[in-house]
């Protein structure tokens, strides 16, 4: 693992035991709120979306006909994966309050601390592979000589 | 595309048919098919020039604009002259800056960004206070779950029961707030215009360009998006999150659920499956309509072969029907007669309702504003369709999704307000249809290398013919439905505004008020007014029938004092009206501000009443109790 992967892989969780840490400051602090605030839209998707991302990016996208710009894929790849750390960011954030109020157990600290510890668990998972593609060829008979 | 496509074969658009120049023999037929004025360097970064201009503009019309005495065309004619200026200047900057292939396509984000910034930032800069009592509304449902700690029932909180059992947008605000130690959602929901527009950028752009790589259009589509999403759905509500989420979702089985690598031996990944299945589980747990309106989007996209992959559709169904057999049982089980009665009853669906007839010259030109920028955006997308042959083969699964919603009608009323809602969620394809409109024919490659061939042939320069008038339609319509948007989106703000006095008046009933009293109003247009509904019970009037508000306004100070007698001791009876009321009620067509002010004289000069506050935005007053119950 080279310090850049590292970092993206530790980063979202770092982000979780920062806001935790942040919430020892006053409240209404701009320095609490940013912290909270990143890690709640962007903590959570951008570890599952490093958790996924072979297997997201193992097929490519539907794309426009003309194909011009060799870079055009790529950059939409890349508002792809924004916005799904946005969007899985939010889905999580409102899941896990979800429950827990539906469980009476709820508090703003338990549903920042359970998104840290998914997030923190997320970043120790291996990257999913994807899956491989079907085969075209008839297998070959076990014993048979090639 | 099915190999059948015209498309797969020899044809695509030109090079940026995009985004280049057009053919040497054809006419003008668009600003855009002209050569750029400058070139070289200055050409890269002149763009920078009128977006800082229309920035400064807007900064130096929110220093001088003046809110505190609002007429019934609310913002529109408050605002300081500046703001228009900066509009004009920002839409000019941004149709010159995106026709230009050279320029780098952050000039077209910044722009966009800009747009946003002055739809969505200005109210919240200029008002002290956030606009809508919808939105003070959901900050007390958030004050709710918080004081509760859990989702309640009908027999604890009666119909407001119904946010307890689609709560994921609350839940989270909720865990908000704690978490950045602000007092209420107040603190922040004024912003969230901006916030939930910005949520939409990355989604669309991914929509648009599944299926162009033309930068015009992908950048006119959004900008056209945002100047007709004027509904005023981006306000602080679970309508606002669940739409960007909805619009992600279509974004990603645009990209990813269709058939062309499966065609290529290329599998779609499970991991996206999951990845829709957060997103629509989201979806569902904090909004009713939008997974309905998803659902029609998904089998409208069923019906082109190159979607026609049912997984989406199967998702949302079983996640939504779970919910609904769970979590939201009792409030279907309770509103589903209504809901089957109002099925196929368009008529009485597309109605907008009592209380909601513009009254007033300030509020008739105003909903016309909006009428006519809707229906210009739609009349634009459908020339589009009609115009685009080529685009119209590409991108039909995208028209399949704006004409999805439009069965909705027939569905239900959803408290009146479907039209509103058909419109929202047509926007997105709409948008681009209607920006195809306005900018020149996309060609098939085999056309456009015809075209080049007898161009080499003919030496008609396209220079020269941009006066026609039908090279300034475009940049007319976009400017025009810009500018509209304002009075569509803050022409109300005499209604949706509360300054902070009427917000201090009503704050300081609820301060005041035992558990068990009950607040009288003529309607819910007042900031707090859902406070603490789970302990104060309220009765708004105007919601009545018309021969009890008959009766109210035939002699006030009794009738009401009847309504108001059945509280008892400790809990006490007030009657509060206040400015968003009396606005709300003349702008709406009930009654007059005459009527209610004489309704406040006769309370005020009854001995059964008792004034208990009052400032430039409204009166309180409490029903005078004689020891235990009067009744």
């Amino acid at each position: 693992m080279t310090p850049q992967e590292l970092v993206v892989r530790m980063l979202p969780p770092f982000g979780g035991w920062l806001a935790l840490a942040a919430l020892a400051l006053p409240g209404g602090s701009p320095l609490r709120g940013a912290a909270v605030v990143l890690f709640l839209a962007a903590g959570p998707g951008a570890a599952m979306v490093r958790v996924c991302a072979p297997a997201l990016g193992a097929r490519p996208a539907e794309e426009p006909v003309e194909r011009r710009d060799p870079d055009f894929a790529r950059h939409s790849d890349l508002l792809e994966r924004l916005m799904l750390v946005l969007f899985l960011s939010i889905g999580a954030v409102m899941l896990v309050a979800t429950v827990l109020i539906a469980t009476h157990t709820f508090s703003a600290q338990r549903v920042l601390l359970t998104l840290t510890l998914l997030t923190t668990l997320a970043a120790f998972c291996p990257p999913l592979r994807a899956s491989p593609p079907p085969r075209t060829t008839p297998r070959t008979p076990k014993g048979s000589a090639q | 595309m099915p190999g059948s496509d015209p498309e797969t074969s020899s044809q695509s658009s030109s090079p940026s048919s995009s985004e280049s120049s057009s053919p040497a023999h054809e006419p003008v037929t668009d600003l855009s098919d002209l050569p750029p004025a400058w070139s070289g360097r200055r050409a890269l970064t002149w763009p920078g020039v009128p977006l800082l201009v229309a920035m400064a503009l807007w900064v130096y019309s929110v220093r001088h604009t003046d809110v505190s005495r609002l007429d019934d065309y609310g913002l529109v004619t408050a605002l300081h002259p500046a703001f228009w200026g900066g509009l004009v200047v920002l839409t000019a900057g941004f149709w010159c800056t995106v026709r230009d292939p050279r320029r780098p396509g952050a000039w077209a984000a910044a722009y966009v960004l800009g747009l946003l910034v002055m739809e969505r930032a200005t109210q919240a800069v200029l008002y002290p206070t956030p606009l809508y009592a919808w939105a003070w509304k959901h900050e007390a449902v958030i004050d709710h779950l918080l004081t509760a700690g859990g989702l309640q029932t009908a027999d604890q909180v009666g119909d407001m029961a119904v946010y307890d059992q689609w709560p994921g947008f609350f839940a989270a605000q909720a865990a908000l707030v704690r978490l950045l130690g602000v007092e209420s959602a107040a603190m922040f929901m004024a912003w969230w215009p901006l916030v939930s527009s910005l949520m939409l950028l990355l989604p669309l752009l991914l929509i648009y360009r599944t299926f162009t790589e033309d930068r015009r259009l992908i950048w006119t589509a959004v900008w056209l998006f945002y100047v007709a999403n004027w509904v005023g759905q981006d306000y602080f509500s679970p309508q606002s999150v669940a739409y960007a989420l909805h619009v992600g979702v279509l974004a990603v089985v645009l990209r990813r659920f269709g058939r062309s690598a499966v065609r290529r031996g290329r599998p779609r990944q499970a991991v996206w499956t999951v990845v829709i299945t957060v997103m629509i589980t989201a979806i569902v747990i904090s909004h009713q309509l939008t997974p309905g309106m998803l659902v029609v989007c998904l089998l409208a996209l069923g019906l082109s072969r190159r979607y026609r992959d049912w997984v989406p559709v199967v998702t949302t169904v079983v996640i939504f029907l779970a919910w609904c057999l769970t979590a939201a049982l009792p409030f279907l089980s309770a509103a589903m007669p209504d809901m089957i009665r109002s099925v196929g009853d368009v008529g009485a669906n597309v109605e907008t309702g009592y209380g909601a007839t513009p009254t007033g010259t300030g509020a008739i030109a105003t909903s016309w504003a909006a009428r006519l920028l809707s229906g210009s955006v739609l009349l634009l997308a459908a020339v589009g369709v009609l115009r685009q042959r080529v685009l119209r083969h590409r991108a039909r699964p995208l028209l399949l999704v704006a004409a999805a919603p439009l069965p909705m009608f027939a569905a239900s009323s959803y408290g009146s307000e479907m039209i509103f809602r058909v419109l929202l969620f047509m926007l997105p394809g709409a948008a681009f249809f209607a920006a195809a409109a306005i900018l020149p024919k996309v060609r098939t490659l085999a056309a456009d290398a015809a075209a080049q061939q007898a161009g080499g042939r003919q030496a008609a320069p396209a220079k020269g013919r941009w006066w026609r008038p039908g090279a300034w339609v475009p940049s007319a319509a976009l400017l025009l439905g810009t500018l509209a948007f304002v009075p569509s989106y803050s022409g109300k703000d005499r209604i949706n505004y509360f300054p902070p006095q009427e917000v201090a008046l009503v704050r300081q009933l609820f301060d005041q008020a035992p558990g068990g009293s009950l607040v009288v109003a003529a309607n819910r247009n007042y900031p707090h007014a859902y406070a603490s509904y789970w302990s104060i019970d309220h009765y708004w009037f105007l919601d009545d029938a018309r021969s009890h508000v008959d009766r109210i306004v035939r002699d006030p100070a009794a009738t009401l004092a009847s309504d108001m007698a059945g509280v008892e001791r400790p809990a006490r009876a007030y009657f509060l009206l206040t400015q968003g009321q009396l606005a709300n009620s003349e702008m709406n067509g009930q009654l007059t501000g005459a009527q209610l002010d004489r309704i406040r004289t006769s309370v005020d000069a009854s001995p059964r009443f008792r004034l208990v506050a009052e400032n430039s935005a409204g009166w309180l007053y409490e029903l005078k109790q004689a020891g235990g119950a009067e009744r």
